[in-house]
């Protein structure tokens, strides 16, 4: 399955700001500090208003799925891993998961976050296994400008 | 104001033609459903006092749908939604209204009409786009485009944590297709093996073809009135022992109160069974026959486990025992349930429910039929109800 281009509504651009940077920028309510998706409008929590705060981008497995796409398929590549994903600030996110060898999913596996920056559209975001492909290093307070492939 | 007239029944139940029904709007579809299910009790549209329409996905019809029928003078009007749990809701709200007498005798109306002569029935519910916009439309943009993606991450994280096979849900699928086979309006019929499921085309994985619902355009509707006044009507009335709801907060949903994160292994099924089954007086164990929500064959395996049929975990064991096909100690989704039978949303379970009821079932009709459980599920597993019917008044 193709990854489609994606365009800013206006609503998450600060998310894409930092995506775009190699951050994970998340919300954050300014009344309890507690954390939320980007697609968060309120704290359930407090009824605060949500601001933006850079997150740790780390991350544990929570489920996956495997997604074939539809015939006449994706020929040779591999099929995309879905995941469903739960951030150390307690937030859970869909996206996917790369680099990742089938037979090490299980949950709880700890991962972090990786931003691609394809050609057209906005930055995404991905995770990866702690453990798996390129060692680096990123985190909340000591982000880093990743060269743009 | 009337009396209130004692607990209430369903005296009527309407069902159009069901499946690759084109060329009717679903506003014309659910005024179809209301005259059959009126005309079913032996009653006529001016016997009606209230009307509830439910929520679909395309088109569905509002309150405007009374004027269509050219009701009035009525006591109860609204438009309800609470996704796949919107069945149960409405019956509830309805039996609630005949109980306290501020309605006497309620239609309860779905209808929906997704599929399209010249697409195939898996875009109703798919989204593919040249652009994906936001957070959310990034989601879409990594594979995220239909409920399947959404279902197959609650049934893998059920089979990590507790074992459950590819086979043992497919043992569900073939229970549900033997049922179907029995059911005229099933869409169908043919029987199908472990084997069938297994080769079927991924959808998602872990999710073959044949463990999700089937696509459907129709109408389906019901009478609630009082258990006096039903019966009197044409039709055997079908009491309604009991009603729940369960609506977790789970976090991925966003909610802040899910501090064990249970999502995709427990369901509003515990709550909502708890309630329903205390206020109907019934364990389990009295539970004669199971209509259960079936959009895909783990959302079965789940409820079953959270009404207490079977422990946590032991889901897929308990399917693929051959309890809930023909024959089977837990007669389930007899009429072939959304996979095998026609999708209606919660009017699939309460509509054979009512059939089952009334010893309506033909072929397919289960000899004791004494307590029904009929569920209802929304969202990704994030809504449900639960009613408990019988053919006979409680004692
Ligand atoms: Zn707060």
């Amino acid at each position: 399955m193709e990854i489609g281009v994606v365009r800013r509504d206006g609503r998450g651009d600060a998310f894409f700001d930092g995506a775009a940077a190699d951050r994970l920028v998340i919300k954050r309510c300014g009344g309890c500090a507690s954390w939320y998706a980007p697609d968060a409008n309120e704290c359930p929590a407090c009824g605060g208003e949500l601001g933006w705060a850079t997150a740790s981008g780390r991350a544990t497995l929570i489920s996956w799925a495997i997604s074939h796409g539809r015939p006449p398929g994706d020929g040779p590549v591999p099929p995309p891993v879905l995941a469903l994903v739960e951030l150390r600030e307690g937030p859970w996110l869909h996206s996917r998961l790369i680099g990742a060898d089938r037979a090490d999913l299980r949950e709880g596996l700890p991962l972090r976050a990786h931003f691609e920056h394809p050609e057209e559209g906005e930055s995404y975001l991905v995770f990866r296994p702690e453990s798996s492909g390129r060692t680096d290093h990123f985190s909340g307070d000591r982000p880093r400008e990743e060269p743009r492939s | 104001m009337r009396e209130p007239e004692g607990p209430a029944a369903i005296a009527g139940l309407g069902m159009t033609e069901l499946g690759k029904v084109f060329g009717r709007s679903p506003r014309r579809l659910a005024a179809d459903a209301v005259r059959l299910a009126v005309a079913d009790a032996g009653l006529a549209l001016a016997d009606l006092d209230g009307l509830l329409v439910s929520h679909g996905m395309s088109g569905s019809p509002g309150i405007e749908l009374a004027a269509a029928l050219g009701l009035g003078d009525l006591r109860l009007l609204t438009q309800m939604s609470a996704l796949g749990a919107t069945a149960g809701a409405m019956i509830s709200y309805a039996a609630m209204s005949v109980l306290s007498g501020a309605a006497a005798t309620v239609a309860c109306v779905f209808a929906d009409a997704p599929l399209r002569p010249e697409r195939p029935a898996g875009a109703a519910y798919h989204r593919d786009a040249p652009e994906y916009h936001g957070f959310q439309g990034m989601t879409a943009a990594l594979g995220f485009r239909s409920v399947n993606t959404f279902y197959a991450l609650a049934a893998q994280r059920h089979m990590a944590r507790y074992g459950t096979t590819s086979e043992q849900l497919g043992a569900i699928a073939v229970a549900t297709r033997r049922w179907a086979a029995g059911n005229p309006r099933a869409q169908l019929r043919d029987p199908i093996t472990i084997d069938d499921h297994q080769r079927s085309r991924w959808v998602v994985e872990p999710l073959h073809l044949l463990d999700c619902c089937l696509v459907s355009n129709g109408a389906i509707a019901v009478v609630v009135t009082g258990a006096g006044r039903a019966r009197d009507l044409a039709r055997p009335p079908v009491y309604i022992w009991g009603w729940g709801q369960g609506h977790p907060g789970h976090r991925r949903a966003g909610g802040a109160h899910d501090e064990a994160g249970e999502w995709g292994l427990t369901t509003g099924a515990v709550a909502s069974g708890q309630v329903a089954m205390k206020m109907a007086g019934v364990t389990t164990e009295d539970i004669s026959i199971c209509q259960l929500y079936d959009c895909y064959t783990y959302t079965v395996l789940v409820s079953l486990e959270d009404y207490g049929f079977c422990a946590k975990g032991e889901g897929g064991a308990f399917a693929a025992s051959g309890a809930l096909g023909p024959g089977g100690a837990l007669p389930t989704n007899t009429g072939g349930g959304q996979l095998s039978g026609y999708y209606m949303w919660g009017m699939t379970p309460l509509s054979e429910g009512v059939i089952q009821a009334r010893g309506d079932g033909g072929e397919r009709q289960v000899e004791t039929n004494d307590v029904i459980l009929v569920s209802g599920n929304g969202g990704i597993l994030d809504h449900h109800s639960t009613m408990i019917l019988s053919p006979h008044p409680r004692s």
